[in-house]
């Protein structure tokens, strides 16, 4: 007899051996959420976890993780590492991260927690539960690494208040609540799914592999710290799409509405992301376009969904927009951050020669023809003392909520405009998309709480743009143009020929 | 990239750390034939046609040290196609379909 | 398609609803063909305010984003996709401009 259990063995004693079926309570009212939804199980010992993780290795491996990760913010600390960066605006891409990501960690913890108690499986239950410790290790380690630079530089110390109010956080914030109202499986596919495998690494990977490039070493050590968490939640994903899809027929088509729903959420929220890639990282890794192609179009439509055609299941619906908007997606959000960046928690800046000419070189048929002429035009205001905002607030898409700047398919000059009039009242989308998710679920997204109509009704502070900044914690220096920025004046004060201490 | 390749490809992204991480990716290049390894800033991508392998034994050979597969959980960063199998010896990453 | 729910009844009300605005509503304003503009403009005006008042208060304020733009010189105008040729003395809800409503002009 070995002396040592194998994996196989520790997991099933683990997951099987510690698991009972109650008897004098009925397991419904144990498990009251998971039949409303239509999904059939027939038998959750199907489930299976390829990770075979147990509460030894979890924490043994992940001790590793953190061990490492602090030495290095250790070090960055001592060495001053902030300054070593490739430039100060590359941190407008951590403080879109802190505010826009980090809170999502910690929804994530909890969304996962709730999964853990809910499941009739244990090892679902199990997977979920190691996930919701994952995310809150993810949180507490994003903070702990970017408190080295909110000791420097702006719009990184009121993160959890930003992402409750101000307009462009509502995205990622209302695509997780979206998740976290629905039911567990619903939830597991909007999350586990189509976030964490279909469009993760649109995510992380050129965030961290930025990281890398621009020499931010904690935030890259933090982003692969939790990437490799993370590719045991695209595990989960993937077990879970499978097992429910070969526990019953019946669950095909509730499964195929699910992608074609959080894929197009999913792919709304990452074009925050778009624009981060392309116009915020002062060293470039790769452009949208590229990764798109690479991590969305290669690994994932002539990758993963052949392989899901086994069960039925099609590319998401609307996916063909997705990939017609590739040439035009980052360029459209950054020219709007850059107008709307008086209410914002970073800076924007026109880019300058050597960026544009990245962009033209990455962007060969789209960007002289549609973008650069919007930037000279911006250029010359700024060289005559102005510098050009959008003086209001912006149109709303009433789904993903982001103001509704994107085009016509095929029309790239035409701002989309979809609106239906659900219950005498209109709602507006920014594409067929959103309209489509809506009218699936009216009941649930006339509920949705649109910055500029909270502005409007004054529960955001006040009417005016000052009191609605201070609302949304922001201080001096954290918004509007970059150049002459109190970070820009910072970074060019430590990089002067100047003594130490003076 | 929007046309469809004859055999799928499955692979792995590692981080571009520490030797033990490099005796992975040597391990991945001895054991699958025709992966095709790539370098972004920190990250070091490895990609397979059909089926990618990593071996127990291959991996503590290189490093010359005990080596268990869920230490590969400290180096991967992120995967595309579906774990098949890990067990003590190995881990397959393959399309099911 | 209703929400699937865990109860009966889900039902709340919008929570843009012109009630929540007293006398007034929100009216979105797009500048057709102007690519400095990343996307339509959001209002909220008095229903029975004036166009002319409702232009030289509002959006001509708004388009000067632009310093191309001359004050008053928007054409074309469309409400809700029909074309719309306001009588500047007459208020936004007599001219057909509702809660929501988007109103499009070139210039």
């Amino acid at each position: 007899m070995s002396k040592k259990l194998s994996m196989q063995q520790r997991y099933a004693a683990l997951t099987r051996d510690l698991d009972w079926t109650p008897d004098y309570v009925d397991p419904a009212k144990v498990f009251p959420l998971t039949s409303f939804e239509g999904i059939k199980v027939h038998d959750w010992s199907a489930w299976s976890d390829p990770f075979r993780l147990t509460v030894d290795t979890y924490h043994k491996y992940q001790a590793e993780k953190d061990k490492r990760l602090y030495a290095v913010i250790d070090g960055f600390a001592q060495g001053q590492g902030h300054l070593s960066l490739s430039d100060a605006q590359y941190l407008n891409a951590m403080k879109l991260f802190i505010q826009g990501v980090t809170p999502l960690e910690y929804a994530a913890h909890r969304h996962f927690a709730q999964l853990a108690r809910h499941f009739d499986g244990p090892g679902p239950r199990f997977a979920a539960l190691c996930q919701s410790i994952d995310e809150l290790r993810h949180t507490q380690t994003e903070v702990h690494t970017l408190s080295q630079y909110n000791k420097y530089y702006g719009g990184m110390h009121s993160n959890w208040k930003m992402f409750d109010r101000v307009w462009y956080l509502s995205v990622p914030k209302s695509y997780f609540e979206d998740a976290m109202s629905a039911g567990p499986f619903e939830s597991l596919i909007a999350i586990s799914f189509s976030f964490e495998y279909l469009l993760t690494n649109l995510l992380f990977v050129p965030f961290m592999s930025g990281a890398s490039f621009n020499g931010d070493l904690p935030s890259m050590t933090f982003g692969f710290s939790a990437q490799s968490d993370e590719s045991r939640h695209m595990t989960l994903g993937l077990e879970a799409i499978k097992f429910l899809l070969e526990q019953d027929e019946a669950n095909v088509p509730i499964i195929q509405a699910w992608i074609d729903k959080w894929f197009w959420r999913g792919y709304r929220l990452v074009a925050l992301i778009a624009q981060m890639i392309d116009y915020m990282l002062p060293k470039k890794v790769m452009s949208w376009k590229e990764s798109f192609e690479l991590y969305f179009e290669e690994q994932m439509l002539n990758g993963l969904f052949k392989d899901l055609e086994f069960y039925g299941i099609r590319p998401p619906m609307h996916v063909q927009q997705a990939i017609e908007e590739k040439e035009i997606l980052s360029h459209q959000v950054a020219w709007t951050l850059y107008q709307f960046s008086f209410a914002a928690g970073f800076n924007t800046t026109v880019p300058d020669e050597e960026h544009q000419a990245w962009l033209r070189e990455q962007y060969p048929d789209t960007f002289d023809k549609l973008f650069a002429p919007q930037w000279a035009k911006a250029k010359k205001i700024q060289e005559e003392g102005g510098r050009f905002f959008f003086q209001g607030l912006p149109q709303l898409c009433q789904v993903c909520q982001v103001p509704m700047l994107f085009t016509e398919v095929g029309d790239p000059e035409t701002i989309c405009q979809r609106q239906v009039v659900y219950e005498d009242e209109r709602y507006d989308f920014c594409s067929d998309g959103c309209q489509w998710v809506f009218e699936r679920e009216p009941e649930k997204y006339v509920q949705a709480w649109l910055p500029v109509h909270q502005i409007y009704q004054g529960v955001c502070g006040g009417p005016s743009v000052p009191e609605v900044l201070a609302w949304y914690g922001l201080q001096e220096g954290d918004s509007g143009e970059y150049i002459g920025s109190l970070d820009h004046k910072d970074w060019l004060a430590w990089h002067a020929t100047a003594p130490v201490g003076s | 990239m929007t046309t469809g390749t004859p055999v799928k490809s499955v692979g792995v992204e590692l981080q571009e750390s520490s030797d033990d991480a490099r005796m992975v990716i040597e391990a991945i290049q001895r054991d699958n034939a025709d992966v095709v390894v790539s370098y972004l800033p920190g990250l070091v991508k490895v990609q397979s046609p059909g089926e990618l392998v990593i071996r127990r034994e291959t991996v503590e050979e290189l490093l010359g040290r005990p080596w268990e597969t869920h230490e590969f959980q400290l180096v991967i960063v992120s995967y595309y196609g579906h774990i098949g199998e890990w067990d003590d010896d190995q881990i397959v990453i393959k399309w099911d379909h | 398609m209703p929400v699937v729910a865990l109860t009966d009844n889900y039902t709340f009300p919008s929570r843009s609803r012109q009630e929540l605005y007293g006398d007034d509503q929100l009216v979105h304003v797009l500048w057709k063909g102007n690519r400095m503009m990343a996307a339509a403009a959001t209002f909220r005006a008095p229903k029975a305010m004036p166009w002319a008042d409702f232009l030289g208060a509002l959006v001509d304020p708004w388009a000067a984003s632009d310093p191309d733009y001359v004050p008053g010189s928007g054409s074309g105008w469309t409400l809700d996709g029909q074309p719309l040729q306001p009588d500047p003395g007459k208020g936004l809800a007599e001219l057909g401009v509702g809660h929501k409503s988007l109103l499009t002009f070139e210039a």
